[in-house]
């Protein structure tokens, strides 16, 4: 029983963190591309940015306070290690969060809309968005690199290498093209204005060209820091099929970019994106992290089980609530296509 | 500054700036709802004005709201990773709940802040109730999750391992009601003051007559009843501490020698050399009537506990003793206005008062928050863990504090600055 629902725990954080990464990342994504040259349009991709996410944002960004609470209820010894040997990566991501999300909202909710301080909200906006995500990319690339040393007592071998190196931060730059992609998919399906969809749509075939060179990338990176990863992701069977499918998809999805079917694009680079991550863990599973004395599980850092019944049922009921309303929430905004409000 | 220091400077910090908005976020929707389900009932448009223009300093709060929340839920294992490995299974029962109402609360908002036009106003309007509604709960479940601290039970150490986890009754805790009842209610203060007196401002200003006036009223009535339950509320909240935390209410007291007939001081300065209260006022037997309804009651001084256990009493005792006044002041002008109210006359001198006390809630709810926090040293949890075996092994903790330091001024600075051009532009 106590395993059984150690796996429904682990179901939620993984669909948890696909959830963050395929919504909140396209949040994210959203403030890269306004880093990218707006050819003339600047206005009218805020706009579009504005009311696509203002809506949603904030429930987007709940997926990452649901993962920490599960691991820090649920499992506490893996969620020790990782606070104290990413301290740094976690602060970096921390100030990042902050900076992002306020700087949107003031923005959007500033009296006054045009000047100075509006320029200020979109660059601030914009550079928080890339370097959140960089840092996001970084902490998942350093949990199972195995450079994770609690009980070492120098500074750099206890909170720099764990983080510190090629691979981390090809990992970084893999995410944020990811979440751009999945931002120009998802804005491409938004815009109303047919120039702003064509500029979508490009952005989208740049951004599925950029996650292949950059997931190309972190495998080099992955081989060069001694990890193998490539290997071990055609080793093992979840993983290649994942990787197989997530590459096949790249075709189709090329070929409804072009005919810009809206649903079905946004729904592929979805699980396109979910098969990443599902390769990802299927390849550590069922490790929380890996540290230079080897990996913790998540069945070893599990919490007793009274608290993982209470963690169970606390989402399970709350589940009741939230998916039915964030159903009505997509139902009321993105089912008609308003627009701006 | 040493990194113990540094590091309950930061978390102390982080919580301070979060509290304000927090306050805000679980209690302001219900202001909002009250003018909106005026002008859906009236269909006067100044109501719908109104809402409005309080819905945009919600959308802004709630927003740094959600940010500093998410840093503190990092941060409890950034800065406590001990506390967190121990505490974690136990408390984490209302972090859970506290988390999914949190989330309804965000999906809430953003049907509110966008759905107008779109959705069913009855619906809508219901929407923007839900963002105090669950607001409002998720506050009551982090408020239970820090009483734990304060009261923990709910598990069994043996031989250094925990064992029995029993997280409904941690989360049950005994001093759960008190703190979540006391925490509630000084939101409900506090925000309706602060908007009180905004609204007031710009009343006598001149500006929006009817809107203002309007808006007063509202934000009046939540200060108001709120004020006067306030009082009772607290004293419940302190005889409790008396029974739980003795050393708590001790240092709150500056009360150095147990003792039956125990004075209770009106101000004062505590001397932690000389143990005894300087310059204040002492009304004899009031602390052991308050504290146990009896003037010959025991009271357990600091002479009980060793001097390495004992809290930080200067400032417990000024943290305590400014909450209370604030909190008496608050209720003396509830009823002020509650009785011209009643008599349809509103003075412009009572306004004025309102104005000036008008950011006072929020110096006591820092001030209330200091003296549970501060009360509770060295405890992190009480008698079980202390705050320095807590402590992250990570070096250079005064960095992590200036950071966060500069980063919530900043974004404090422009909170405010957003607000005033709202105001400037809308009422």
């Amino acid at each position: 029983m106590l395993e059984l629902m150690i796996y429904v725990l682990l179901f939620f954080v993984g669909a948890s963190i696909v959830l963050y990464v395929v919504l909140g990342g396209a949040d994210y994504g959203a403030g890269i591309l306004e880093l990218l040259p707006s050819k003339g349009n600047r206005a009218a991709q805020k706009k579009l940015i504005n009311s696509a996410m203002g809506p949603v944002w904030e429930a987007n960004h709940m997926w990452l306070v649901i993962v920490v609470v599960i691991l820090f209820m649920g499992f506490p010894k893996a969620f020790q290690n990782i606070m104290v040997s990413l301290h740094l990566p976690m602060v970096a991501l921390l100030l990042g969060i902050v900076i992002r999300g306020s700087t949107f909202t003031f923005r959007h909710y500033d009296a006054k809309q045009t000047g100075k301080s509006q320029k200020f909200y979109s660059a601030a906006f914009s550079l928080s968005s890339l370097w959140t995500s960089i840092w996001l990319g970084i902490i998942a690339a350093s949990l199972f690199r195995g450079k994770i040393n609690p009980s070492s007592l120098d500074f750099v071998e206890a909170y720099i290498d764990p983080w510190w190196g090629f691979f981390p931060f090809s990992m970084g730059i893999f995410t944020s093209v990811i979440f751009a992609y999945l931002s120009a998919v998802f804005l491409a399906g938004e815009a109303t204005d047919i120039e702003l969809k064509k500029f979508y749509v490009r952005r989208a075939s740049y951004g599925n060209i950029g996650v292949v060179i950059t997931g190309g990338l972190v495998f080099f990176s992955s081989y060069i820091d001694g990890q193998k990863l490539f290997i071990q992701f055609i080793q093992h069977p979840i993983s290649i099929m994942s990787l197989l499918f997530a590459s096949l998809s790249f075709g189709i999805l090329w070929f409804f970019i072009e005919k810009r079917n809206v649903w079905l694009t946004r729904l592929l680079a979805s699980i396109q994106v979910g098969f990443i991550l599902v390769g990802w863990f299927a390849l550590n599973w069922p490790n929380a992290l890996n540290t230079v004395s080897g990996p913790i599980s998540f069945f070893e850092a599990a919490a007793p089980e009274p608290t993982i019944y209470q963690l169970n049922l606390a989402l399970l009921i709350g589940s009741l609530f939230i998916f039915p309303s964030l159903f009505y929430l997509i139902k009321v905004f993105k089912s008609q296509n308003s627009g701006p409000n | 500054m040493t990194e113990l220091l540094a590091a309950r400077l930061s978390m102390a910090f982080s919580l301070g700036f979060h509290i304000i908005f927090a306050a805000i976020g679980m209690t302001m929707p219900f202001l909002m709802s009250v003018a909106h389900y005026k002008y859906l009932k009236t269909r006067e448009t100044q109501y719908l004005e109104l809402t409005k223009m309080w819905m945009k300093g919600v959308a802004i709060l709630f927003a740094v709201g959600a940010v500093s929340g998410t840093v503190l839920s990092f941060e409890l294992g950034l800065l406590w990773p001990n506390f967190m490995k121990y505490a974690g299974p136990i408390i984490g029962m209302p972090f859970s709940w506290e988390g999914t109402a949190f989330f309804l609360e965000a999906v809430a908002i953003g049907i509110f802040l966008y759905g107008w036009g779109k959705i069913n106003e009855w619906v809508h309007w219901f929407t923007g109730l839900l963002v105090g509604v669950s607001g409002f709960a998720s506050g009551i479940f982090v408020v239970a999750a820090n009483s734990w601290m304060n009261t923990p039970q709910g598990f069994e150490i043996v031989n250094g391992d925990i064992i029995h986890v029993d997280p409904v009754t941690a989360m049950f805790n005994p001093a759960w009601l008190h703190q979540s009842a006391h925490m509630q209610i000084a939101a409900l203060q506090a925000v309706g003051f602060a908007v009180a007196g905004i609204h007031a401002y710009l009343y006598l200003k001149g500006r929006n007559v009817a809107i203002n006036l309007k808006a007063f009223k509202i934000a009046m009535i939540f200060a108001a009843l709120s004020s006067l339950a306030q009082p009772l509320v607290g004293h419940f909240a302190a005889q409790r501490v008396a029974v739980l935390q003795p050393a708590k209410l001790a240092a709150m007291e500056g009360h150095y020698h147990t003792s039956k007939q125990a004075p209770l001081y009106i101000g004062g300065i505590p001397n932690d050399e000389k143990e005894i209260m300087e310059y204040g006022i002492p009304i004899p037997g009031a602390l052991s009537f308050l504290a146990f309804n009896d003037f010959d009651a025991e009271v357990i001084g600091l002479d009980q506990f060793p001097k390495e256990e004992r809290p930080p009493t200067l400032i417990t005792h000024i943290s305590f003793q400014i909450m209370v006044a604030i909190g008496t002041l608050l209720a003396g002008i509830g009823a002020l206005y509650l009785f011209f109210l009643y008599k349809r006359d509103l003075k412009d001198w009572l306004l004025k008062i309102i104005i000036l006390v008008s950011p006072l809630g929020f110096i006591a709810i820092e001030a209330g928050w200091i003296t549970t926090e501060v009360g509770r040293q060295p405890w992190i949890i009480y008698e079980f863990m202390k705050v320095s075996e807590a402590l992250t092994p990570v070096p250079g903790m005064r960095y992590h504090f200036f950071l966060f330091f500069f980063l919530y001024l900043v974004l404090g600075i422009l909170t405010i600055w957003l607000l005033k051009r709202q105001v400037d532009h809308h009422a």
